[in-house]
């Protein structure tokens, strides 16, 4: 009995180390300090293996964009604050509707806008990191909710 | 059982086992007793390698699957969350409903 629980606890032993090795072998320590500290630009670093000169090519590349997106954002606001004053003040049919229209369209300038972005920033990856990058991001891109903040599962449809 | 009238109590009483004496029975007992205290663990893995073989595949293939499986659903949990942080930093539309 006592070699029984003996072997038992030897095999025990190993196979919790070996679970822990490979645990270890598949993490990704820095992503995940990088999700911690929820720092994107530490993501596309270390998850695109990004080195120094492309790291700062797309960090300046967001930099400028941030601009555009900040002009857009201001667009956006401006544009939903005038449907809801119409729709409060009872304006007619076609302007809610001429209100709606110009919402979607400034939308739809913002979502080729931002995969304009994303995609000069694959530009700059290695081409297998930018295809990844890209089937990363895109679809979620085309998943985000216009008209609230996304949840982690992206699952609101536009 | 000769006779079914005879009462079974006489019968057992007169019924006699005499078995043929076995002289190394003793010594076999003795024997056997003898080698399981000298028993070592080695031995006992020996004489049960094939079970302990399959056990031991068994738990550590489990937990090399395990340990890689929660390793990898963590890595994708980490991407998940940075790509959505990365884009709700980039999307205007959202950051027209963030901001006041």
């Amino acid at each position: 009995m006592k070699y029984l629980l003996a072997t038992l606890g030897i095999v025990l032993a190993a196979a919790a180390a070996t679970g822990f090795v490979c645990y270890r072998l598949s993490c990704e320590p820095a992503l995940h300090a990088a999700a911690k500290k929820g720092d994107a630009m530490e993501w596309l670093r270390t998850d695109f293996h990004l080195d120094d000169r492309q790291f700062a090519a797309i960090r300046e590349l967001h930099d400028r964009y941030s601009g555009d997106c900040d002009e857009h954002c201001r667009r956006i606001q401006e544009a939903s604050r005038l449907k809801k004053a119409l729709v409060a003040g009872g304006a007619d049919r076609a302007a809610v509707e001429e209100a709606d229209r110009r919402m979607k369209e400034l939308r739809e300038i913002c979502e080729t806008a931002i995969a304009r972005h994303v995609r000069q920033v694959a530009a700059i990856m290695s081409p297998g990191e930018g295809r990844r990058y890209l089937a990363i991001v895109l679809p979620k891109i085309a998943n985000f909710d216009h008209m609230a903040a996304p949840d982690l599962n992206l699952s609101h449809t536009p | 059982m000769d006779s079914p009238q005879e009462p079974l109590s006489q019968i057992l009483q007169s019924w006699n086992v005499n078995p043929p004496p076995d002289s190394g029975f003793r010594a076999a007992v003795w024997q056997r007793i003898g080698r399981r205290s000298r028993e070592s663990w080695p031995v006992y893995l020996r004489e049960h390698a094939a079970a302990w073989v399959l056990v031991a595949v068994l738990m550590i293939g489990a937990a090399a699957y395990t340990g890689n499986s929660t390793a990898r659903a963590r890595v994708r949990a980490d991407r998940e969350s940075l790509a959505v942080t990365y884009l709700v930093d980039l999307d205007p539309r959202v950051q027209a409903t963030l901001r006041p």
